[in-house]
């Protein structure tokens, strides 16, 4: 612990210094006697002061939790000396709110004989999702007469991811495209299946089973159901977190992210396998994977996700290609706001992706600018906006605009309306 | 937050107090230069109290500047209000002191507001006690004046190493 004297000690040994030479110098007794309670206070004080001796743990009740539940810090303290007045401060991270409001830290001030244990249960609000780090402590302790205080900064900081808050998706964008392996998602492909598809002339090697007999009878021939196979596919969720506009309830990062993670566990739960690109400040991607390991990978990976400010990448234009697999359903999640991830989307319609865009609009966000042309701005920029989301129509890609306060589900019934007319692009297309 | 509002009134009361009942003892032109000092002092005492913690040594000096104007003015018998005075400038140094040292963000258990008026009463008992006994030993017979000058000598030699010895002891380190 670091010690630290009281800025009194010294007004107080130099008020009665000065008082004992005036009392010398004027020949009477007044000042000492007025004087000398401050002095003999130091005195005794600083003779009686011992250094505190404190043990201190911190947990937290969970590492992962949910927006909106609460988590408890259980700080202990065990004293193997007296303290007189114990300052305990828990800091609070910007995204949790403690006793004393968002972001304030927590703090107390107790007393604790020699010997004694103490667990302060301290409870915290998740308002933002994030990897948190809770724990940090600040002790501050001080002797009787408050002439010395004790400092130390404690880290017993304990992960905590807290996750967004899921939404009930009943319907998702289908793919295009689907892998080989037996899923929920209808095949365009013909095949052994549920989903009814056509019917056709019998072949030999056609199962009995699978004869019409309302057509046969009509036809007088043995025809015989065609049906979709039910398959996985792969869907790859690109998050883009180059820029985040801070709107008054909730930022584009913040949809996007929220969005990803219900995207994420509604399509595990169809057995597809999700994949993540974030595409940001630093760059970093998840292999497809399918079942619960996968889905706390993408959510730990997706807690993780911040504006990054680097030139590392700086000059970023395209995803390296083994990030994505072929087929792929890539869902884009994005203001369209930087110039690199706008670049990388029309790379992937390019190559030839199954693209669909949700545009996690920044106009609410942004703030108004003063003037007179503010309006004319914020007009031609949405202009700029929708220009942009005409080429990407153009190639194939399905483009719906996300505004704040609109459910998810509402946006992914858009995006899959808008695909109905959609085409791929030509591989290798001109992109832009 | 209430509390630290009720410390820092008490303090600047006790401080009042303390500048204002010299006026009582004095007449004539000295009185108004009391005045002055009592409003000086006043100010320094808030200024201490509120936002400048070092204000509280000038505070304190010109508080008890203010009380030995009149037994000196007075001259003769040693003002046996003295204790007293000793005890409220100690009163206010230690509400000051408490005032500064609390933070709006942090709650104070019972426990810890009980024990330090507790420490806080026995200071000021123990302040009067000493003031009382300095009076008396004051006026003990035994030794002349160059004895009693002797002491005084001593005394303030160890005062004034004490805030040597204090200054160096307890600068910032780690224990």
């Amino acid at each position: 612990m670091t010690r630290r004297p009281a800025r009194k000690i010294a007004a107080y040994a130099g008020v009665a210094a000065v008082a004992l030479l005036a009392g010398l110098a004027l020949g009477r007794p007044e000042p000492v006697a007025a004087a000398a309670p401050l002095a003999v206070l130091v005195v005794a004080g600083l003779a009686a002061a011992r250094d505190p001796q404190v043990e201190v743990d911190a947990t937290v009740d969970r590492d992962r939790a949910i927006v909106g539940d609460q988590v408890t810090v259980q700080v202990r303290l065990r004293a193997h000396t007296a303290v007189d007045r114990l300052e305990l401060l828990l800091a609070v991270p910007p995204g949790m709110e403690g006793p004393a409001g968002p972001a304030r830290p927590w703090a107390v001030a107790l007393r604790l004989r020699a010997g004694e244990e103490r667990t302060l249960p301290v409870t915290l609000t998740c308002r933002r999702w994030g990897a948190y780090l809770l724990g940090g402590l600040q002790l501050r302790a001080h002797d009787r007469l408050r002439l010395l205080t004790w400092e130390q900064p404690l880290d017993r900081r304990a992960p905590l991811k807290v996750f967004p808050e899921p939404q009930a998706l009943r319907s998702l964008v289908r793919p295009f495209e689907t892998q080989a392996a037996t899923g929920s998602q209808v095949s365009r492909h013909r095949g052994e299946g549920i989903e009814f598809a056509d019917v056709r002339p019998f072949l030999p090697g056609d199962r009995p089973r699978s004869i019409n007999w309302r057509a046969t009878a009509r036809r007088g021939v043995p025809w015989v159901n065609e049906r979709h196979p039910e398959r996985t596919t792969d869907v790859v969720l690109f998050v883009d977190s180059f820029v985040d506009v801070r709107g008054e309830r909730a930022s584009t990062l913040d949809l996007a992210v929220g969005a990803a993670a219900s995207l994420a566990g509604a399509y595990l739960r169809q057995r597809d396998r999700v994949g993540l690109v974030g595409f940001g400040g630093f760059v970093q991607w998840l292999r497809p994977g399918s079942g619960q390991a996968a889905l706390y990978r993408l959510l730990d990976t997706l807690m993780e996700t911040q504006v990054f400010a680097t030139v590392a990448w700086k000059g970023i234009r395209h995803l390296p290609p083994r990030t994505l697999p072929p087929k792929a359903l890539i869902v884009a999640l994005t203001p369209l706001l930087d110039e690199r991830a706008v670049a990388a989307l029309f790379d992937l319609l390019a190559r030839g992706y199954d693209l669909a865009i949700v545009e996690v609009s920044p106009m609410a966000g942004a703030q108004a600018a003063a003037g007179g042309w503010e309006p004319l701005a914020r007009r031609l920029w949405a202009l700029e906006r929708e220009t942009l989301r005409h080429r990407y129509q153009r190639l194939g890609a399905a483009v719906v605009e996300w505004t704040q306060g609109v459910h998810l589900q509402q946006v992914l019934l858009e995006v899959e309306a808008s695909r109905r007319h959609a085409r791929l692009a030509p591989v290798g297309g001109a992109a832009r | 937050m209430t509390g630290l509002v009720v410390c820092r009134l008490a303090a600047v009361a006790v401080a009042a107090v303390l500048a204002l009942a010299p006026l009582a003892q004095v007449h004539g032109p000295l009185r108004s230069a009391l005045a002055y000092l009592a409003a000086a002092g006043l100010l320094l005492a808030a200024g201490a109290v509120w936002r400048l913690a070092s204000l509280l040594g000038p505070a304190l000096l010109v508080l008890l500047a203010g009380q030995l104007v009149a037994p000196l003015v007075r001259g003769g018998r040693v003002d046996a209000a003295t204790p007293l005075a000793g005890a409220g400038l100690l009163l206010y140094a230690e509400l000051a002191s408490w005032a500064q040292e609390r933070r709006p963000a942090v709650r104070d258990e019972p426990p810890v507001t009980r024990a330090r008026l507790a420490v806080l009463a026995a200071s000021v008992v123990g302040a009067l006690a000493l003031g009382a006994a300095v009076l008396l030993a004051a006026g003990l017979p035994g030794g002349g004046g160059l004895t009693r000058l002797a002491v005084g000598v001593v005394a303030a030699t160890l005062t004034l190493a004490l805030v040597a010895a204090v200054a160096r002891r307890t600068a910032t380190r780690p224990s």
